[in-house]
């Protein structure tokens, strides 16, 4: 029978509820219960979390500590969280936010520590990238690993803001409405700056190629 | 079609039209009649499909499903650490001045009295004592005093007479001496008499 079916219970329903219950259970004073709902929203947007902040910052371990202090802020101001709009884009504001402040902390102290390390092109680069790597080294690993860094080196490159809108919109599948809520953004600014990336990324990774595939044929001559 | 594109793109779609077309899945009417635009869209497709796939690739090699479970458990920590009302570990509230005074509490005010009354009963006590050890060894000081001999070597020693010996007569004589005009008889009995006398004098 229909009537004994449960409602379909959307993600974003979901959140709430459990968000709602976070909040009403810390306010009686029963943290544990209420850490133990909270879990329920860290699995659901954990991974997507390390995906955002991932790109964002272009460094794993920041990265991890970014999403880890997003969401124990989340859980100290969910007071502050209203049902009218969606947990995730509460959250990622909040992710947001946090890498931003980590980027400007890590300019701060590239500023006074050591200078970025550029590679022949003058692009910044991550040292660790010079570590030699442990994985094995067949032909396909290495023109994947290649094209990912070259996608990585031309995010990079990116401004910003339209390195999130593009990571939102196209990583994470998020609409320009969603976006601009989860980045306090127009719509219409929202879309301006997808547009851009997008060009801008396909000029970057077509030269990016072009180069590697010379570079290949140079190898390949000698 | 928007006006710009027919005028100045020989009506095919601008970068942007197509982004947005591949990007909401709103298909524009024209892509079913240009060839050219429809494989713009469908390799603008493929290059975004291309770059998202990558760049997922690389968000899950840097955060593998052990790393996510561990930071999972570190997050849950932390909300733990915050729930739990902070241990505060138990640092000197007094200052040296105050810990002086302390340190005077710990003797019981009753075993100030107890120490009081003992220092009294053993002052009395040796008080005691002491007077009675002086009043048993004066008589011997008396008796050892004249065997001090008081003249030089080379005159006759003469015997110590002692004080309890002295004649009364002897005694009036020495009180009756002018001290200011003495004679040698005066002078040789004053020194005949002389331990006597420093031996009362003591006494």
């Amino acid at each position: 029978m229909a009537g004994d079916t449960p409602p379909v219970v959307s993600t974003r329903e979901a959140d709430a509820r459990v968000a709602v219950d976070v909040k009403a259970l810390q306010a009686v004073g029963h943290v544990d219960a209420a850490r133990e709902r909270f879990a329920e929203l860290v699995a659901r947007h954990q991974r997507r979390a390390s995906r955002i902040a991932f790109h964002y910052l272009r460094d794993a371990a920041d990265a991890d500590e970014a999403v880890q202090d997003a969401f124990v802020k989340a859980y100290l101001h969910i007071g502050t969280f209203r049902e009218e709009l969606p947990f995730e884009v509460w959250f990622t504001r909040i992710l947001i936010n946090g890498c931003l402040d980590r980027l400007k902390q890590r300019r701060r102290r590239e500023k006074w520590i050591a200078p970025p390390v550029t590679d022949a092109m003058g692009v910044e680069r991550d040292p660790a990238e010079y570590l030699p790597s442990h994985a094995p080294s067949p032909e396909d690993h290495a023109l994947a690993s290649e094209r990912r860094q070259q996608l990585s080196v031309a995010l990079a490159k990116l401004p910003e803001r339209q390195r999130v809108v593009f990571m939102l919109s196209h990583f994470e599948g998020r609409s320009s409405r969603e976006v601009s809520a989860m980045m306090g953004l127009n719509e219409s600014t929202v879309r301006v700056h997808l547009f851009r990336a997008i060009r801008r990324l396909r000029t970057l990774l077509a030269a990016g190629a072009s180069r590697s595939l010379s570079g290949r044929k140079n190898r390949a001559a000698r | 079609m928007r006006l710009v594109d027919a005028v100045f793109r020989q009506g095919h779609l601008s970068e942007q039209a197509l982004v947005e077309a591949v990007m909401t899945g709103e298909r524009p009417a024209h892509l079913d009649r240009c060839d050219i635009c429809a494989e713009r869209s469908v390799e603008l497709g493929r290059w975004l499909d291309d770059v998202r796939n990558l760049g997922l690739d690389a968000a899950e090699r840097a955060f593998p499903a052990e790393k996510l479970v561990a930071q999972q458990a570190q997050i849950m920590r932390k909300l733990e650490q915050l729930d739990e009302p902070p241990r505060v570990i138990a640092f000197p509230r007094q200052m040296p001045g105050a810990a002086r005074e302390s340190g005077g509490r710990r003797v019981a005010p009753a075993w100030l009295g107890v120490a009081a009354a003992a220092g009294l009963v053993i002052g009395v006590i040796g008080g005691h004592f002491t007077a009675r050890v002086s009043a048993t060894e004066h008589p011997a000081q008396t008796a050892v005093a004249p065997t001090v001999p008081t003249t030089p070597a080379t005159q006759p020693v003469r015997p110590a007479v002692p004080a309890t010996a002295m004649p009364a007569t002897v005694t009036a004589s020495l009180i009756d001496l002018d001290l200011d005009n003495p004679t040698p008889h005066d002078l040789a009995m004053l020194n005949d008499y002389t331990p006597t006398l420093v031996g009362r004098s003591n006494r």
